[in-house]
């Protein structure tokens, strides 16, 4: 048998004949590394899955013209969204707002992508139905109130060029009256809930709106929910504003002011506890490291005194600790990714990213920490002398 | 005889016994620390939230809609009078049932000014008001903290309380109208006029960069409005929504009597909305959903995944101290077989080798107990700059833990070890 086979063969069989013992020690190492790589994965996927979390408050981001183009074309819109990653777009909805007459009462309406708007705005609460048609409108709930409107009720919105045109003519002129007023009935079918201005706006597909004005390209605003971090945001405005000179983008200072302040908080939260947490685990995996090793301070003394060199002995419990250690650390990646993954669709409703550089950086914390606490018992058992030791002490 | 020997055995194996001693010290105190972080976590995360500023906007009960739109088209023959909230009550918003839950709240006023032959809209509001409540309490409130994600671009925030008779002004008025720091602008209202200097230059994303800053009173003595105010914003820290909070709020009277008490007594951003129509005539109080929804959401997960975090590492911790234990009592066999051989009943032995263990999982976890606190304490300051509350719930969670797995650990390693025969184990197998 050569040299290496025995060695093999004696690790082997020494974890073999003790297995309920080793099975301890694995189980100590295995979960200590399940905690490593479970909880490094979430602390690295906490910004990403949280940032999702803070896009319920709505745009981070807005396209207005600048001052000297003539106004948003969705062409130019188009150009600047290629500054940003695709999969980073939550949701982009373009605004045009109009001041129109209701009763002939002056009201705002707001022509927008309302798919996009329920991205964009995930908190607006809406009474009734998202408008799916065209020919339906969503109603801010102060102007319902205003105007005695509920869901399913009809509503009459005029249109005049004379009056978009020359808005402080007087009031008593019948604007609906105007040759050139277009006059089209829309449906409610929702009374719109956010306690923020919009309750005081009627919103209406852009279709809608360029039928109404026989204008379709006019944009106002362009509102976007970005999933990106604050630096990468002022990357973009930066990007944007030199290759689109038309647009001037503008972050919502309230939302990622907000967001950066209170990501930053979580994400060292994460931290500070996982490393407490690693500290302690590595701690009870080392003590109970030892405690194995102490045991067999017998077959130590023993080994001594058939002639085995102390190199030779704390070689071999090494070799046993590094088996034990990249055994214990494999499975401790594989279900600490499982534990991850689990926190992951439990929490946030969806998956993980699988990190592959964490399964070595486990598998080498895993070895360290149990030979590093094997080696201490091994070397006081070896530096005692074989019959004192086998006497028991 | 039991005391000697049980004293005898911590004695004398007094290294192998720190080590489970400090092997459940460190469990208990990750314990400790994972479970006071998870309860505590909610109320911290709120406190950062009121970063996004107000979740509640108080406004008068006929606030009209069409006045608000005729001011938007610039025509200045509005007939139509405006309701106001009494300037006077609100300090009343801090006399509600959920009073400590309200950090902050600073009342507005907005009017059409002119400023070089410009409308602009300028707003009224407390800047770091000092309030000297009934109650004997006193806060500073106001924009200062309200609007914590303006960035200053220029000068610096006006300070009420030092002198107040400065305007702040917003980055895309300045721009055109080439107003700077240290300047003094003419404001036209529709009552009077009045000359004030530029203290700060704010940048906020939104439409606020068009408008300007005045402290209260200057706003009411320019538009003739004294002791009125157009809206209150409040920031009060809230429970998340669950079914009754929505049913309370579509309408707090179809609930019934015992839902009522439970719902009024809950820090739901409805029932704090309601508490504050109740002391403010003729107000409407209403969530900001954009705010009050996200706070929501926001807490809710952060709270499951410290629960997720500390649910794993319970475990961990569990299964560290119930292998250490195992292993030390699978050690013992020769003196178990000892004290067999020599007669002892298998009751005496376990209760010998419980007692010990016991004894030292109570030193070990109460020691834990306060090192884990600590733990806490360094999280919560270097996080949030705030000590996380001592929750006495974590007390016996701590204790039955510790009990259960320790008892865990040592019992079928007893087990095994009471089946072998005593000559057996005195041989050494």
């Amino acid at each position: 048998m050569s040299k290496r086979k025995m060695f093999f063969h004696m690790i082997t069989a020494s974890l073999m004949r003790r297995r309920s013992r080793m099975f301890v020690a694995l189980l100590a190492i295995a979960v200590g590394a399940t905690i490593l790589s479970g909880l490094t994965t979430i602390y690295y996927d906490v910004p990403k899955q949280m940032g999702e979390q803070f896009r319920n408050y709505g745009a981070n981001m807005i396209f207005v013209a600048s001052a000297e183009s003539e106004g948003l074309t969705m062409s130019d819109v188009e150009d600047a969204l290629k500054e940003i990653p695709d999969e980073q777009k939550v949701g982009i909805s373009p605004y045009r707002y109009e001041t129109l007459s209701v009763n002939e009462q002056p009201v705002i309406i707001a022509g927008t992508d309302l798919e996009e708007t329920k991205k964009t705005s995930p908190y607006w609460y809406v009474d009734g139905a998202w408008p799916e048609d065209n020919g339906q409108i969503l109603v801010g709930k102060e102007m319902a109130a205003t105007l005695s409107l509920n869901v399913g009720d009809a509503l009459t919105i005029t249109y005049s060029q004379a009056a978009m045109e020359n808005p402080d003519q007087p009031e008593d002129v019948d604007r609906s009256l105007n040759e050139d007023a277009v006059n089209i009935e829309y449906t409610v079918s929702g009374i719109l809930d956010t306690g923020g201005t919009e309750e005081s706006y009627i919103f209406m597909s852009l279709a809608d709106m360029g039928a109404l004005t026989k204008e379709d390209e006019k944009i106002d605003v362009v509102e976007l929910s970005i999933s990106a971090s604050g630096e990468e945001l002022d990357g973009y405005v930066k990007n944007i504003s030199k290759k689109v000179p038309q647009i001037t983008p503008r972050l919502v200072k309230r939302v990622t002011q907000s967001e950066t302040t209170v990501l930053t908080k979580l994400q060292s939260l994460v931290l500070l506890v996982t490393i407490v947490v690693l500290l302690l685990m590595m701690i009870c995996v080392a003590t109970t490291m030892m405690a194995v090793v102490t045991e067999r301070r017998k077959e130590i003394g023993l080994r001594k005194a058939l002639g085995a060199s102390n190199k030779s002995i704390v070689r071999e419990f090494m070799g046993e600790a590094m088996l034990l250690g990249g055994s214990g650390g494999l499975i401790g990646s594989i279900l600490g990714f499982v534990f991850a993954q689990l926190v992951s669709m439990n929490v946030f409703n969806s998956t993980i990213t699988f990190r592959p550089l964490l399964i070595p950086i486990t598998i080498v914390a895993a070895v360290l920490v149990t030979a590093l606490a094997s080696l201490i018992p091994v070397r006081n058992a070896t530096e005692v002398d074989p019959a004192i030791v086998l006497k028991g002490e | 005889m039991f005391l000697r020997m049980v004293r005898g055995a911590l004695f004398r194996q007094k290294s192998k016994m720190i080590m489970i001693a400090f092997t459940i010290l460190l469990g208990a105190s990750l314990a400790t620390a994972m479970l006071n972080i998870m309860l505590d976590v909610g109320d911290k995360v709120n406190q950062e939230l009121k970063a996004y500023g107000a979740n509640i906007t108080v406004v008068p009960k006929e606030n009209s809609v069409i006045n608000d739109i005729y001011e938007l088209e610039g025509s200045e023959n509005d007939t139509i009078k405006s309701a106001y909230l009494k300037e006077d009550e609100i300090g009343k918003i801090k006399t509600i049932f959920w009073t400590y839950n309200i950090v902050d709240f600073a009342p507005f006023i907005d009017q059409q000014v002119k400023i070089g032959g410009k409308d602009v809209t300028m707003v009224g509001t407390w800047f770091n008001h000092h309030l000297s409540l009934s109650t004997g309490e006193e806060l500073d409130a106001g924009v200062t903290s309200l609007r914590s994600w303006w960035e200053i671009t220029d000068g610096e925030w006006l300070d009420e309380q030092k002198d107040a008779s400065g305007v702040m002004v917003g980055t895309l008025l300045a721009n055109e109208q080439g107003i700077n720091v240290g300047d003094s602008i003419k404001i036209d209202g529709s009552v009077s006029s009045k000359e004030l200097k530029v203290v700060g230059i704010y940048d906020c994303g939104s439409d606020e960069d068009e408008q300007i800053y005045v402290p209260l009173d200057t706003a009411q003595e320019i538009s003739g409005t004294d002791g009125l105010i157009s809206s209150v914003e409040v920031s009060a820290i809230t429970t998340p929504d669950n079914d009754l909070a929505r049913r309370a709020a579509k309408d707090p009277s179809s609930l019934s009597i015992a839902d009522y008490e439970t719902w009024y007594c809950t820090a739901y951003v409805s029932s704090i909305c309601y508490q504050i129509q109740e002391v403010m005539t003729d107000a409407v109080a209403s969530p900001v959903r954009q705010v009050a929804e996200s706070e929501g959401a926001i807490m809710e997960k952060t709270q499951l995944l410290m629960i997720l975090i500390t649910a794993l590492s319970l475990v961990g911790s569990g299964l560290g101290i119930s292998n250490l234990v195992t292993a030390s009592v699978m050690e013992r066999s020769n003196e178990i077989g000892l004290l067999k051989a020599i007669g002892a009943k298998d009751w005496a032995v376990s209760l010998l080798v419980l007692t010990e263990i016991m004894i030292t999982a109570v030193v070990g976890g109460i020691i834990g107990y306060f090192v884990g606190y600590g733990f806490a304490q360094i999280i919560g300051h270097t996080v949030f700059d705030s000590s996380i509350d001592m929750k006495l719930l974590v007390i016996p969670i701590v204790i039955i833990l510790i009990l259960v797995v320790t008892l865990l650990g040592s019992i079928p390693a007893i087990r095994t070890l009471l089946k072998m025969k005593p000559a057996e184990v005195l041989h050494g197998r």
